[in-house]
C-alpha cells in the first residue's frame, strides 16, 4: 500500500510539470493548427537559459523563471512572427510545411547549444535537489513539490486568462473558428505570435522547474518534444483542460510502469497507454471537457 | 453607403465573379438573390476583404475596404454574419456575444448592448452559459446575429439566415431582420427564400453564374416574369 501511494504521489508530481509541457503544446496546436515540433527544444534552451544564469551568476534556479519565462515568450514570438506566419501566406505550401518548419527550428536550438555548451552533461545542484519531506511515511521531493505548486499557479493563472480576459477570449475564438474571428476584428497572425509566445513561456517553465532534480544536454529537448505530443494526443488535440488529464495520465503511467514494472519500461508504458487511448478513447480526453 | 464596382473575384484558377456591381444606401434592406453556387457567399467575402478581388473595388462610407486586412473592417462598421452562422461552438452564448464587440466603441458599451439584445431575444437570455454548440440551430442563428450586433454595425450583412431552419423559425428570423433594419441599421441580406425576402426588401439584384443579371426594387421583382418562373415557382 505504502509503495502504491509513494508511486501515485510521484506520478502526480510529475504529471503536473508534464501538464505544463502539454499545455504549451496544445495552445499552439489550437491556434495555429500544427504540431510543433520544436517544443521539447523550447524547453531545452530554458535548461541552458537557467544553468548559465545559476553558473555564472549564482542565481536560484527557481529565481531565474523571470527572465527563462519572457526570454523563450520572446523566442516563440519571433519564431512564429518571421518564421511561421510568413509560411502560411504562401497558399501553395500546405500546413505540413509549417511543422517541417519547426522540425528544422529544433534542429537548429539543439546544434546553437551544442556550440555554446558542448554535448556534455549538465547539472544544477542545490540544497533542495535531493531533500524531501514526509507525510505519512510518503516521501514528497521537495523540488517536485515547489514545481508541482508552480505549475498550479500557472495552470489557473492561464485559465483566468484564457477565459476572463477579451485576449484570452480571442485568443479562443481563432482556435475555434478563425476566419469567423477575423470578422469580429481579431487580427489572427497576430493571435498566432501571442500564442507561440505563451506556449514557449509555458513549457520554459517546465523546464526551469525540472532543472534542479534533471540533467541537461543538447540533445535532451528530443524526448520532450515526444512527450509533449503523447500529452497532446491523449488530451483530444486542443483541449486545454484535456492537457491537464493527459500530463497527470502520463505521469501516473511512467511513475507505474517504473514501480510494479521496471525502470527501463517507463518510457514503453507511457506509449503503451498512448496507443490504448487512441484505440479504446478515439479524440483523447476531450470528449470529458468542454474548454 | 456601401458601393461595389466591377469586381473580378477569382479562388486559384477558378473565377467566380464577373464585373459585380451593386450599391446599398443608408437605411435600406437590399437583398442579393442567386442559386447554389452563383457566387453570393463569395461576393459578402469580397467585401468583408476575406478575400481580394482581382479587380474592382469595394468602398464603405469612403473606405476602400478591399484595401485593409480582414480583421480592421469592423472597425468601420460594417458587420458580416457569415453563412452557416460559424460561431465559436465551445463557448458559451455569452462569450460569443463578448467576441462580437472586441472594437473599442462597441467594448465601451458592452453591457449595454447585451441588455438590448437580451431583450430582442429573451431566448438567449435563458442560455447564457450554454456552450453555443450544444444550441438548436435557430438558436445558433439568433447568437450569430446577436454577436454581429455587438459591434455597433452601421451595415450588417446576412448570408443566408433562414439555411437550414424549420418555417417557423425562418419567419422569426426574417422579422428580427426586419426590426434590426428598423432600429437604424443597414442590411445586406443574401438569400434563396425569395417568397420572404422580396416583400421586405427595398431593392434586390440577382446574380446568375457570378454575374449580376437583374435588379430592381422588390416590387418589381415580383411582377418579373423571370424571377416567377426561375425562384418564386409560379
Ligand atoms: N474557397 C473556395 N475555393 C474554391 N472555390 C470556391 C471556394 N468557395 C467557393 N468556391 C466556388 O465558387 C463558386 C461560388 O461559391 P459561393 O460564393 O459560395 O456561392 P453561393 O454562396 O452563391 O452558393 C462555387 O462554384 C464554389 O464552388
Ligand atoms: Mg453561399
Amino acid at each position: 500500500m505504502e509503495v502504491f501511494l509513494q508511486t501515485l504521489v510521484a506520478g502526480v508530481l510529475k504529471g503536473g510539470l508534464y501538464a505544463l509541457i502539454g499545455l504549451g503544446m496544445t495552445l499552439i496546436m489550437g491556434v495555429m493548427g500544427i504540431i510543433n515540433l520544436a517544443h521539447g527544444q523550447f524547453m531545452m534552451v530554458a535548461m541552458y537559459i537557467t544553468y548559465a544564469l545559476f553558473h555564472f551568476f549564482g542565481l536560484d534556479p527557481y529565481t531565474t523563471l523571470i527572465i527563462s519565462m519572457p526570454s523563450l515568450f520572446l523566442l516563440g514570438v519571433l519564431i512564429q512572427k518571421y518564421l511561421l506566419n510568413p509560411l502560411m501566406k504562401v497558399e501553395s505550401i500546405l500546413p505540413e510545411n509549417q511543422v517541417l518548419m519547426t522540425v528544422g527550428i529544433a534542429m537548429v536550438l539543439t546544434e546553437i547549444a551544442r556550440f555554446i555548451f558542448s554535448s556534455n552533461y549538465l547539472s544544477v545542484r542545490t540544497s533542495y535537489s535531493s531533500s524531501a519531506f514526509y507525510v505519512g511515511g510518503i516521501s514528497f521531493s521537495v523540488a517536485l513539490t515547489v514545481a508541482f505548486g508552480f505549475t498550479c499557479f500557472l495552470t489557473i493563472s492561464l485559465f483566468w486568462f484564457l477565459i476572463k480576459t477579451d485576449l484570452g477570449r480571442s485568443i479562443r475564438a481563432v482556435s475555434q473558428d478563425s476566419e469567423a474571428a477575423e470578422l469580429m476584428g481579431i487580427d489572427s497572425g497576430r493571435i498566432k505570435v501571442i500564442t507561440m509566445g505563451i506556449g514557449a513561456g509555458l513549457v520554459a517553465a517546465a523546464g526551469t522547474l525540472l532543472l534542479p532534480i534533471y540533467y541537461l544536454f543538447p540533445d535532451i529537448g528530443g524526448p520532450f518534444t515526444r512527450k509533449a505530443f503523447i500529452i497532446t494526443i491523449l488530451g483530444g488535440l486542443g483541449s486545454t483542460v484535456g492537457a491537464i488529464f493527459g500530463g497527470l495520465t502520463l505521469g501516473l503511467a511512467e511513475s507505474f510502469g517504473a514501480t510494479y514494472i521496471g525502470m527501463d519500461f517507463e518510457d514503453l508504458v507511457g506509449l503503451v497507454i498512448f496507443l490504448l487511448v487512441l484505440l479504446f478513447i478515439p479524440g483523447g480526453f476531450r470528449r470529458f471537457t468542454k474548454v | 453607403m456601401l458601393k461595389v464596382e466591377g469586381l473580378n473575384v477569382s479562388y486559384g484558377d477558378l473565377q467566380v465573379l464577373w464585373d459585380v456591381s451593386f450599391e446599398v444606401k443608408e437605411g435600406e434592406i437590399v437583398v442579393l438573390l442567386g442559386a447554389n453556387g452563383a457566387g453570393k457567399s463569395t461576393t459578402l467575402k469580397t467585401v468583408s476583404s476575406l478575400v481580394k478581388p482581382t479587380v474592382g473595388s469595394v468602398e464603405f462610407l469612403g473606405v476602400r475596404l478591399d484595401r485593409i486586412p480582414s480583421h480592421e473592417v469592423i472597425n468601420y462598421g460594417l458587420a458580416h454574419v457569415p453563412e452557416g452562422r460559424r460561431l465559436f461552438p465551445d463557448m458559451t452564448v455569452e462569450e460569443n456575444l463578448i467576441v462580437g464587440s472586441l472594437t473599442r466603441e462597441a467594448k465601451s458599451k458592452r453591457k449595454k448592448t447585451l441588455e438590448w439584445l437580451y431583450d430582442i431575444f429573451p431566448r438567449l437570455r435563458e442560455r447564457i452559459k450554454q456552450p453555443t454548440g450544444t444550441l438548436s440551430g435557430g438558436e445558433q442563428q439568433m447568437v450569430a446575429i446577436a454577436r454581429g450586433l455587438m459591434s455597433l454595425p452601421k451595415l450588417i450583412m446576412f448570408d443566408e439566415p433562414s439555411l437550414g431552419l424549420a418555417p417557423i423559425m425562418v419567419t422569426e428570423i426574417f422579422k428580427v431582420v426586419e426590426m434590426v433594419n428598423r432600429e437604424g441599421v443597414t442590411v445586406l441580406l443574401v438569400e434563396q427564400n425569395v417568397h420572404h425576402t422580396l416583400a421586405m426588401c427595398d431593392r434586390a439584384y440577382v446574380l446568375e453564374n457570378g454575374r449580376i443579371t437583374l435588379s430592381g426594387t422588390g416590387e418589381e421583382f415580383l411582377n418579373n416574369d423571370h424571377i416567377k418562373e426561375a425562384y418564386l415557382g409560379i
